[in-house]
């Protein structure tokens, strides 16, 4: 019985199904149950949360949560499925302190809203972007630079024009 | 102690005032220089402003240290004995480019580093100098495409020379060293300013 299977045992009503994942086990979960789970992944004895991912399918968002074991040498993979229009789950931040970082990489690149995420700030752009640029729906046409302003904060702006040599 | 004796048949007389033409030109002590260069046999060389002040800057380029991607390590590459920069006399990387007359722009320059490579580069003296390392300093290369890239960083600031490569090899990187030595040896060395170009 691998790592997934496991988990639905249990918590039955927390897994809707188990598979895998190329080589690795993974569970889908109830979004609710997101952070009930995380927690049993903990005490099943996985310690290392390696990387949370965002996916946009253009009418779902997938979360997906890698997790290993040192000990044991195993993977485990947890996906939640999101709606398309309010993608937003329960940060696991509280349980994973690593998820803080991987969390905000993900709403910044991905705009998954982590609730309870102590600082959903981004984390790779500039506070002011305009948009999420992993989504499908990026608006890739209208170029954003980056200025420095007085004190070396990050400026957004579209025309660029203190940045930009003219020609 | 000997008294000193003074041979006065050996004092010159005060030197007579220049009269004709070719007196006076002989008092500029431009022929004199020449004539002295011509006796001294080559131990005088003669040049012009540019081609001496060219020669300081060629011969001791200082890069600024810095980069931003992978061809970064690619520079790392060519600052070691192997090809040896010692012999261009810029093996000194400064760590402030104060001190520094050449910036490579070595790597890819994203959205957000822009600004920064900018200031790097206004807070060089002049004369300065750039080099594009790499197809993503060139054009943005791989990441063209891209909504955080940079598409070439002579958006932001002039280029004198752009080697192409991903990355570049350390011989195409000298050959864009020695490409910019050409470089500044045919400029005026006003040229910066805007003089006798
Ligand atoms: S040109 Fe290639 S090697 Fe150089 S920074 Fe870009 S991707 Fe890296």
């Amino acid at each position: 019985m691998n790592a997934a299977e496991e988990l639905k045992q249990a918590m039955p009503a927390a897994v809707v199904s188990t598979g895998m994942l190329i080589d690795k086990p993974l569970a889908i979960i109830k979004k609710e149950e997101i952070l009930k789970a995380a927690g049993k992944v903990k005490e099943m004895g996985f310690d290392n949360l390696s990387v949370i991912t965002g996916i946009d399918y253009r009418d779902r968002f997938e979360v997906i949560y890698n997790f290993f074991s040192y000990k044991k040498k195993e993977n485990l993979v947890l996906k939640v499925v999101l709606d398309h229009e309010a993608p937003s789950v329960d940060s696991v931040a509280s349980i994973w302190k690593v998820a803080d970082w991987l969390e905000r990489e993900t709403y910044d690149l991905v705009g998954i809203k982590f609730t309870g995420h102590p600082n959903l700030v981004r984390i790779l752009l500039p506070d002011g972007w305009n948009g999420h640029p992993l989504r499908k729906d990026y608006d890739m046409e209208t170029e954003q630079f980056v200025t420095m302003g007085e004190d070396g904060e990050d400026i957004v702006s579209t025309d660029g024009s203190n940045l930009l040599r003219r020609r | 102690m000997d008294s000193v004796t003074i041979d006065t048949t050996k004092i010159k007389p005060a030197k007579k005032k220049p009269e004709t033409a070719l007196e006076k030109l002989n008092d500029t002590g431009l022929i004199n220089t020449l004539l002295a260069a011509r006796e001294r046999e080559g131990m005088i060389l003669f040049s012009t402003v540019d081609q001496f002040i060219n020669w300081g800057r060629f011969s001791s380029l200082w890069p600024v240290t810095s980069g931003l991607a992978c061809c970064a390590i690619e520079m790392m590459a060519v600052t070691m004995a192997h090809h040896d920069l010692a012999r261009f006399g810029m093996e000194a990387f400064r760590a402030s480019p104060r001190q520094a007359d050449l910036m490579f722009v070595a790597g890819t320059v994203t959205k957000r580093m822009a600004p920064r490579v900018k200031q790097l580069y206004e807070m060089m003296a002049e004369p300065k100098w750039v080099i594009s390392i790499g197809s993503c300093a060139n054009t943005g290369g791989p990441y063209i495409e891209s909504y955080s890239v940079l598409k070439g960083v002579d958006n932001i600031i002039p280029v004198d020379v752009y080697v192409p490569g991903c990355p570049p090899r350390p011989e195409a990187w000298l050959y864009g060293i020695i490409q910019l030595r050409e470089k500044i040896k045919s400029q005026g060395y006003g040229a910066k300013w805007g003089l006798n170009k």
